[in-house]
């Protein structure tokens, strides 16, 4: 009576195989969602484009244990490793080459934030690894860098069409740029470590290795009108998105700039009642790292009178919730992985410092900023923010004032490609973090209500993983230095 | 021939009327109790022997002849009890021949002092037992556990719900979803209705219930329901219950300052614009009656108040007084009313019976706008077809409406979130009108845009309904081919359809543009099973019951979600309004176990019981090779007092011993991975591989267990003592074990660990009081204490979380006991050879600092649990009355947490007695401890910081050394006061048996903390969480009246 009694336990909702296409939009999805959210929540304010004004943990460095990006990219990586063991017998090498691609972000940005992680045994629940060993970075490095290389050679060998793309929309020749602009990153970061001249050349040498050549190149998600895939910020409180202001120091920088990208980056304040656009003086920011009761009634002008969030800046309209203000977009914003501008600050430097020959390095450095100039005029219009849009550009004698010509000592020149890329990161994760830990540039100095005096240079490891992982993590602490925010991961070269 | 028979029992002392006698046609289950003069009636045939017992009376029996009026008179002797009670397969045993623990509770327990919850009565009735549930009083979620944790999946921890043999439904289908909108709908158990009980059971141990198969591996409760056997002719009975519910314990807020920060506060758009007006916690100016611009103050433009943001610009708020509302958050609760009416019609004569019941209960919860309706009717019936076969049958119908259940869980829907934050000063009546004028649909008013909804807009547009039609019963056939050879067939079904709506209207802070939601679900279970039974006495000295059954077991699930993420049109809501594409989320399951068993009893001179079963089960959730289990159990009973001759006062005395095993198989589905539905990027769908890693090597889980006991009766039986000592092991549990991320899963599922649960249930039973003038008083306390220890988990792995939430992880760890809560706490000086050893460690500014290393912070499960009912008697008075104790066993808090961080609590005016400014005294805070020097020595802090810079530190959200509260408690758990008026009262009105009591539940507690019963307990994912409380409901205390009367 039962010929089916096997049968009944095979599970009719969902299948056990899928072709890779299924899987591409929340490996891209998910994890560049995360990496806005970090942007928002750590990137910004410890890189000082945004301060709190209330709830100032983040501000002050009273950072816990971090579950993300961990969590939010290993899961995404569960995925990223079926698309490799699908590919692996179907010889379907685009969409391979995309999962390595991916992969080897998820990797650099987790390093980056954590140090050590689980890379060589990472995974493999399956092959019946739960405990897995926490790799050296230098190792972890090695294998992104040859991944990446990997992906380059694979991506577009093969005839399948990407489907699935949410990223590229299936155009397999940025995803090649992309790989190779992001080995360029990679190779930048661990300059301090690994002289990375030969292989910067041979990438720009090689024309089957081409790199980003445009905005229309970079690697950042463009979101939908339709819930749930409007950006991020948009399905925020109010408050939670008024929560973070610009911060003092951008607004310094900005301004002393004449930096058109005040009018992007934040909102005047309300007490200017100025409107969309208002005067350089309509934007006021907030010092990083105040306690709380003192950030909350801070007053720029020092009249005790005029303090409050009414005084401060909101973050840009273009990046604003629906519940903040009626004009907000939901696509206006993209999450930016990497840009075309980072990519040119990356070659001034390079160029700078002599690890290529190619090219000219102002030509790189001014690249990269009127390029960033052009891009926020595109979004501005996306958003339908035209008034916006039309004061995005800068005035004619911005690229020749003496803080931004490329003059000057080299240290001075590194010093304005430093600057110019971390105003042109604002919201590229925490790539701002990152690169800064190993230039310096510009000056951060912690706030007076911050917990410990140095700038953080490290995420501390999820609890999860003590909880979970217990002596594979005790060995990577033991390895690396205590887990704190305060030691350095190894590329971190003092 | 079967006839009525009619009589009184009297005390052959004094001639009065013995209430409550059990009288029993011999050899037959057919049986009744007296009433309160004394009087019974029931069905007999011809020559039939009637047995009367009672405590403390000598057992008479009495061969009725051919005499229709039987009375007898009782004499006070050593007696020992012959009670029939309900046990596996829903076979009636005496409970002497029982080699195991078991508990009744009356079904009259359960009518008069109601629950919306049935579990939730259990609650200090029954050693062994505990209870806890989510506390949304309208019928939300219990939790039951029987003698401990002893499963690592803290969901499988609850003992099987048997109604008339049949399994039913016990699920919880969880709720949750994005935007924080989870909803407690309830368990399925709590909705069986307490007027159609004849009475529950209590099967403690996996011996009791070796005979359920897997399901009951954590014991049984199995429910008789009334069958209209016991009356003869017609007879109708009603039961009508009035209650009043008010909070129990609702948190303790401070009455001094208002909304705002470091002293401040002046609204102009609650979002950030005025002077700390976006801030919602309570660290704002002192409620002195002060002129300040509040949302509720008037606009200078007539019809505007402050926080109407659409006011004409320009337009200005006219401050009013600041004053304090101490009761604005107690004033928001309404008095809750329940009202439950029911009428049965029984009817009996010799060729049958049946009932006919009808039940509704309506209540309006203690939160505006929340409600639920339920209707069950109830029919039972068994007909005699002939000498050798009979019908029997029982069927239910419920139908449970509600137009809205509150939410749950820290976030922007939950009611109890709001009044963490809720600004002290509030007015709540200035909400009740919550839109903007003309802006009606469109857009709330509030006190706050920032972060909050206004409490009467989350409770009357943002509705969580249901709608639930479940029908539950069965029909057996019972052929006897002999007097000595019978057959048993049987049917049972459950199965419900319920369909879940959530409306979320437009300017909700999650759903801006508003939401709707429909979750349908679907559940079906049928058992399906046949008993062939042998019984024969072998000789004069020895008695044999040989059986041999079978069982089917057929269940589906299904669940559908359907979202409306944006709605075009305000207030419109179905899913052709949906501004967006829909999400639709399905899923369906489907299982089945087929089983064989046996069982043999042989009896030795009715002193001696040796019980043995075994069984087969083959489940459909486990792979071929290992999908066939069997266990056995062995039982022994011996009646001492009926071997030896004991001194005097030793009326009775048993000794019962037990072993079994039980196999249990897994949820449908474990076996390998899929890839289920991820949320698609427009055009793009989207999959995903499931984050736990199956297993296709999965084999059933043990559990072995034995118990010894002793049931003794000493003084006539005035005095009875039951103690029982078990153990269980757990064994090969499948449970999904946590992984690290990194791994590429969250949990893999795995056969792992061992779980020893032992413990001690005491049961005493007392009447020190017994009157010749009826005045009785009677004790029954219930002891238990329960060890759950981790023997072992998998290779490599010595710590499992069970669950987490707010960093606390409920863990299991080799070597220690079950239900371990582990967090982060405060750094300390580890240094035993420093002055400051043990001492906390602040920061160079003064504030405390966490330590990120995850340590011990206690166990939820408690030390012991007692039970102590008292009840007392006089004529038709009654007086009973129930405490509830537990002792030890954390629970943490996040009420504690948040409430502190958010300057609501009333310890949060410590540091600002004289308001904010430091330079006064008594104002800020030098925190306890010390500050290291930065050469490993430590000094003393003496860094004054504000009151709420010190509440913000101390309390950060994850330390849960900080968060956590002894959860012991005294609770008055109900007390009930009855008259039953004598039947000559109502002359020749057709009234008999009416009783009217006043009844009272959750009446009083003590308890360490004073914000929340630790009883009620987190619930997340449809998971109910022990030890964690997340912005918990507070709990009803009830008082009410209750009538009954017969016709």
């Amino acid at each position: 009576c039962d010929d089916d009694f096997q049968e009944i336990n095979k599970n009719p909702n969902s299948p056990e195989d899928v072709p890779p296409s299924l899987l591409l939009p929340t490996i891209i999805k998910n994890p560049v969602n995360e990496s806005a959210g970090l942007a928002w929540g750590y990137g910004n304010v410890v890189m000082q484009y945004t301060g709190k004004i209330q709830f100032t943990n983040e501000d002050r460095y009273n950072w816990g244990p971090q579950g993300d990006p961990y969590n939010t990219f290993f899961t995404a990586l569960r995925d990223v490793n079926n698309i490799l063991q699908i590919t692996e017998e179907s010889g379907e090498n685009n969409y391979r080459g995309v999962a390595l691609v991916m992969k080897s972000w998820m990797y650099h940005v987790m390093t980056d934030a954590y140090g050590d992680v689980p890379y060589s045994e990472a995974l493999q629940a399956k092959d019946g690894v739960s405990l897995p060993a926490f790799d050296p970075q230098s190792d972890v490095y090695t294998g992104i860098l040859a991944d990446l290389q990997k992906a380059n050679e694979l991506l577009g060998t093969s005839g399948e069409a990407l489907e699935g793309d949410i990223l590229y929309e299936g155009d397999v020749n940025k995803w090649k740029k992309f790989a190779n602009s992001l080995r360029l990153r990679i190779l930048m970061r661990l300059s301090d470590r690994v002289d990375p001249s030969s292989a910067m050349q041979a990438i720009l040498n090689d024309p089957a290795t081409p790199v980003f050549e445009s905005n229309e190149d970079q690697a950042s998600l463009t979101y939908l009108l339709d819930a749930p895939n409007q950006q991020p910020l948009y399905t925020t409180r109010s408050g939670s998105f008024d929560e973070y202001r610009l911060s003092e120091n951008m607004e310094a920088k900005l301004k002393a700039l004449n930096d058109p990208r005040l009018y992007v980056y934040a909102q005047p304040t309300t007490a200017s009642e100025a409107g969309l656009v208002g005067a350089p003086d309509d934007y006021e920011g907030v010092p990083n790292g105040l306690p709380d009761e003192e950030a909350l009634q801070y007053s720029p002008s020092g009249d005790p009178e005029k303090g409050g969030s009414n005084f401060i800046s909101r973050v840009g309209l273009m990046f604003s919730c629906r519940a903040c203000d009626e004009l907000s977009s939901p696509i206006a914003a993209e999450t930016v992985i990497m840009s075309y501008a980072e990519l040119q600050f990356i070659l001034a430097e390079a160029r700078e410092r002599g690890f290529i020959s190619t090219g000219a390095a102002e030509d790189y450095y001014m690249e990269g900023i009127s390029s960033t100039f052009d891009y926020y005029e595109s979004r501005l219009q996306a958003g339908g923010f035209t008034e916006l849009a039309a004061v995005v550009q800068p005035e004619a004698g911005y690229f020749a004032q003496a803080d931004v010509a490329y003059t000057g000592t080299q240290e001075e020149k590194l010093q304005k490609i430093g600057t110019q890329k971390w105003i042109a990161l604002f919201f590229n994760g925490m790539e701002a973090w990152f690169d800064w830990r190993r230039t310096g540039y510009p000056e951060i100095t912690p706030g007076p209500g911050a917990v410990i005096n140095t700038v953080p240079v490290r995420f501390q490891y999820p609890s999860d993983a003590q909880a979970l992982n217990a002596e594979a993590y005790e060995a990577a602490i033991k390895r690396q230095g205590a887990d704190l925010i305060t030691t350095r991961v190894w590329w971190d070269v003092d | 021939q079967s006839r009525t028979v009619t009589g009184k029992v009297t005390d052959q002392a004094d001639g009065s009327g013995i209430p409550g006698v059990n009288v029993v046609v011999e050899g037959t289950s057919n049986g009744t109790v007296t009433d309160y003069q004394g009087n019974y009636t029931l069905q007999a045939d011809d020559n039939a022997t009637l047995v009367f017992s009672f405590v403390g009376y000598e057992n008479q029996e009495v061969n009725i002849g051919a005499k229709s009026v039987v009375d007898v008179a009782l004499s006070s002797s050593t007696v020992e009890l012959s009670e029939v009670v309900v046990t596996a397969l829903g076979v009636e045993r005496e409970t002497k021949a029982l080699g195991y623990s078991t508990q009744e509770v009356d079904g009259k327990e359960l009518t008069e002092a109601r629950e919306t919850n049935l579990v939730s009565s259990l609650s200090g009735k029954v050693a062994g037992v505990q209870v806890v549930n989510s506390g949304t009083t309208i019928g939300g979620s219990s939790r039951v556990t029987i003698r401990g944790e002893s499963s690592l999946d803290i969901n499988a921890n609850q003992p099987l719900f048997i109604v008339d043999g049949i399994p039913i439904s016990n699920e919880v289908v969880g709720a949750s979803g994005t935007g924080t909108l989870e909803v407690d709908y309830g368990n399925a158990a709590g909705e069986i209705n307490p007027d159609d009980i004849a009475s529950i059971n209590i099967l403690k141990g996996p011996a009791a219930a070796a005979l359920y198969g897997s399901r009951a591996a954590n014991g049984a409760i199995i429910i008789t329901t009334k069958s209209g056997k016991a009356k003869k002719g017609l007879g109708i009975s009603v039961n009508s219950n009035v209650s009043f519910e008010r909070p129990l314990v609702l948190p303790d807020w401070q009455d001094v300052y208002g909304q705002g920060n470091n002293g401040q506060f002046e609204f102009v758009d609650g979002a950030g614009s005025g002077i700390a007006d976006g801030v919602d916690e309570s660290w704002g100016p002192r409620m002195d009656g002060q002129a300040i611009p509040q949302f509720d103050s008037p606009r200078n433009i007539p019809g505007f108040r402050g926080g109407d943001l659409n006011a004409p610009a320009g337009s200005t708020i006219t401050a009013t007084p600041w004053t304090k509302n101490e009761d604005n958050i107690s004033d928001f609760f309404e008095t809750g009313v329940t009202l439950t009416n029911n009428v049965a019609i029984t009817a009996s004569n010799d060729n049958g019976h049946m009932r006919l019941s009808w039940t509704n209960l309506n209540q309006d919860g203690m939160l505006p706008n929340t409600n639920l309706d339920r209707n069950t009717l109830s029919l039972s019936g068994g007909l005699k077809l002939s000498e050798k076969l009979n019908v029997n049958t029982s069927i239910n119908y419920i139908n449970t409406q509600s137009d809205n259940r509150p939410a749950i869980s820290y976030g922007t829907e939950s009611i109890m979130y709001l009044w963490i934050w809720y600004g002290r000063q509030i007015n709540t009546g200035s909400l009740r009108d919550y839109w903007m004028p003309g802006q009606e649909g469109r857009q709330q008013f509030n006190y706050n845009y920032n972060y909050h909804d206004n409490p009467y807009f989350t409770m009357y547009e943002n509705t969580n309904g249901q709608s639930k039609d479940r029908i539950f019963g069965n029909v057996s056939v019972t052929y006897k081919f002999t007097d000595e050879l019978s057959l048993m067939l049987r049917t049972g079904t459950d199965f419900y359809n319920e369909l879940r709506d959530k409306r979320r209207a437009y300017s909700t802070q999650r759903f801006p543009l508003g939401m709707y939601r429909e979750d349908d679900i679907f559940f079906m279970e049928r058992n399906s099973d046949f008993l062939l039974s042998y019984q024969k006495n072998l000789s004069d000295n020895f008695a044999l019951n040989v059986s041999a059954g079978g069982n089917q077991m057929r269940q589906k699930q299904e669940y559908q979600q359907t979202v409306a993420p944006q709605l075009l049109i305000p207030e419109i809501y179905n899913f052709s309004n949906s501004a967006v594409q829909l999400q639709i989320d399905e899923s369906n399951q489907e299982k089945r176990i087929n089983s064989l068993y046996g069982y043999a009893q042989i009896g030795y001179k009715n002193m001696l019981f040796l019980d043995i079963t075994g069984r087969n089960d083959w489940s459909s959730t486990l792979p071929e090779q290992n999908n066939s289990y069997f266990y056995p159990s062995v039982t022994l009973s011996a009646v001492i007092s009926d071997m030896v001759q004991l001194p005097a006062p030793v009326a009775f005395v048993k000794l019962r011993a037990a072993y079994a095993e039980v196999g249990n198989d897994t949820d449908p589905y474990q076996l390998r991975n899929v890839y289920v539905s991820g949320t698609p990027f427009g055009s793009y769908q989207a999959k995903g591989e499931s984050s736990v890693l199956k297993n296709p090597d999965l084999k059933p889980e043990t559990t072995s267990s034995y118990e010894f006991g002793t049931d003794m009766r000493f003084f006539n039986g005035r005095l009875g003592l039951d103690f029982t000592y078990y153990q269980n092991r757990t064994k090969d549990q499948i449970l999904p074990i946590t992984l690290d991320q990194s791994t590429g899963y969250t949990a893999k599922i795995i056969n792992a660990g061992e779980i020893k649960n032992y413990g001690i249930e005491l049961m005493l039973n007392a009447r020190p009081l017994q009157n010749k003038n009826g005045l009785n008083w009677d004790i029954n306390l219930n002891w238990t204490r329960n060890r759950s220890e981790v023997l072992e988990l998998a290779d490599g792995i010595d710590a499992y979380t069970l669950t987490e939430r707010n960093g606390a992880y409920v863990q299991a760890i080799v070597g220690e006991q079950m239900g371990a809560i582990y967090g982060v706490g405060f750094a300390r000086v580890k240094d035993k050879n420093s002055p400051y050893y043990g001492q906390i460690i602040h920061s160079e500014e003064g504030t405390p600092l966490r330590d990120p290393d995850l340590v011990y912070q206690g166990n939820y499960n408690p030390d012991w649990m007692l039970g102590v009912q008292n009840m007392l008697s006089y004529k038709g008075l009654s007086l009973s009355f129930l405490f509830d104790v537990r002792e030890g066993g954390i629970v943490v808090s996040r009420t504690k947490t948040i409430g502190s961080t958010s300057g609501q609590l009333e310890e949060t005016l410590y540091g600002r007695p004289n308001g904010y400014d430091l330079s006064l005294a008594e104002n800020g805070i030098i925190s306890e401890g010390v500050i290291e020097n930065g050469d490993g020595t430590f000094r003393p802090n003496d860094v004054k910081i504000s009151s709420r810079n010190w509440h913000n530190r101390y309390y950060e959200r994850n330390n849960v050394e900080a968060a956590k509260y002894d959860a012991s408690y005294v609770k008055l758990r109900e007390v009930k006061i009855g008259y039953t008026f004598p039947d000559k009262f109502f002359g020749n009105l057709p009234f008999r048996n009416v009783n009217l009591s006043v009844v009272g539940r959750n009446l009083l507690l003590w308890t360490e903390n004073p914000h929340f019963d630790p009883d009620v307990i987190s619930m997340s994912g449809g998971t109910l969480q022990p030890g964690i409380e997340n912005m918990a409901y507070p709990s009803a205390r009830s008082v009410g009246f209750n009538l009954s009367f017969n016709l």
